[in-house]
């Protein structure tokens, strides 16, 4: 449940750019989050509720766009996407794949305010 | 506020080395604090009470990569392994490092830091004449960060130590997101868990550099399929070295030391 701990950050950053910016009110933060970032949307939902309270972005609008898993197969030199389970299996040859060439992304990557 | 649970009590969060049992000295110096560095910040429009959009594209966990980095480039100057030992609570951490200090350690010099929530119990069973050791105590964080990992190190005597044991919080989630600047992530998973744990915890397991599947003395008592286990560490992990041994019988150490030594740094 580190979650809370991310969303602090990510609301630190919030802030001040609301600062910079002199908003009063944040409308829409958006987060771009892996699939195998190790970070649970759900929590993440649950966080912004917490971390926001009493601060200009208890109102806005949480959006998570998640990142789906992109595996490289060292054997076939191709990509596919890792959206089936834990096991990462090449459609190509069936060789298991380690390569995570996307779906660890943990970023803020927009911030809507006035 | 609580930032385990959210739970809104009012927790004295914040990381201390609450002892160095090692013959050098606790500077307590902090380490210098990691301002989060922007990340291409565009500013659309300016003005202020209009509704406006800001492109920020800033890692969430900035702030500890770049004390992860800062931590690795320490320890590649320094000519030292860095490893973060990673895994449930009571997966046998402790117990290896213990006998890891006690025998490789006599080859090579070997430091720890330890990271628990409370108590300072580890570092002190980890504690050795020849072994410099900086206990962590989180309050109420359920992993390390890099940044905690840099003081650890800082109060630390790293002279002529060649491998640094980072043995993280009990916990097989969110360790998994903090780079702490290891050279090789370590994932134990011991015969007294499930076989499926790999599968139940993918992130970490996809992270590992090795896995050491643990307490395989005692796994026929117990019941545990170590091929099963096996199995699903490399369908899960396919790109970990994968060590089974125990502390307690020794059996597979010698692959762990032989692991240990031929990733030393040239010095």
């Amino acid at each position: 449940m580190h979650e809370v701990g991310i969303m602090e950050s990510a609301m630190a950053l919030v802030q001040r750019h609301a600062d910079e910016q002199r908003a009063t009110c944040v409308h829409r933060v958006v987060l771009k989050v892996g699939a195998l970032s190790g970070v649970e949307p759900d929590s993440l939902r649950f966080a912004f509720e917490v971390v926001t309270r009493g601060t200009r972005a208890e109102r806005a609008e949480l959006v998570i766009d998640l990142v789906p898993a992109l595996i490289f197969c060292g054997a076939c030199r191709t990509e596919f996407p890792g959206d089936r389970g834990a096991i990462f299996t090449c459609p190509h040859c069936g060789d298991l794949c380690g390569e995570i060439r996307s779906g660890r992304e943990l970023e803020l990557s927009r911030i809507e305010m006035s | 506020m609580c930032v385990d649970c959210g739970c809104g009590k009012s927790i004295p969060f914040g990381v201390k080395v609450l002892s160095v049992l090692a013959p050098g000295l606790l500077r307590g110096k902090p380490a210098t604090g990691a301002g989060a560095p922007d990340q291409g910040v565009q500013t659309v429009t300016p003005a202020p009470h209009s509704p406006l959009t800001v492109e920020v594209h800033a890692s969430l966990l900035a702030k500890n990569d770049g004390a992860a980095a800062r931590n690795r480039a320490r320890f590649v100057e320094r000519r030292m392994l860095a490893l973060n030992l990673v895994s449930s609570p009571g997966a046998g951490k402790t117990t290896l490092l213990s006998r890891t200090v006690d025998e490789f350690g006599r080859e090579h010099r070997c430091a720890v830091v330890v990271g628990d929530l409370e108590t300072d119990n580890d570092a002190r069973r980890l504690h050795r004449p020849h072994v410099p050791v900086a206990q962590i105590t989180t309050g109420s964080a359920c992993h390390l960060d890099a940044d905690m990992v840099a003081r650890g190190v800082e109060a630390l005597d790293l002279d002529g130590v060649r491998v640094m044991f980072i043995e993280n919080v009990g916990n097989l989630v969110c360790p998994a997101s903090f780079d702490l600047g290891e050279a090789v992530r370590v994932v134990l998973l011991s015969a007294t868990e499930g076989e499926d744990k790999p599968l139940k915890y993918p992130p970490i397991f996809k992270s590992a550099h090795v896995v050491l599947l643990t307490k395989v003395d005692v796994a026929g008592l117990l019941g545990f399929d170590c091929q099963l286990a096996i199995e699903n560490i490399r369908r899960v992990a396919p790109q970990a070295t994968l060590i089974p041994l125990s502390a307690r019988s020794g059996e597979g150490l010698s692959v762990w030391y032989d692991y240990l030594r031929q990733r030393l740094l040239p010095t």
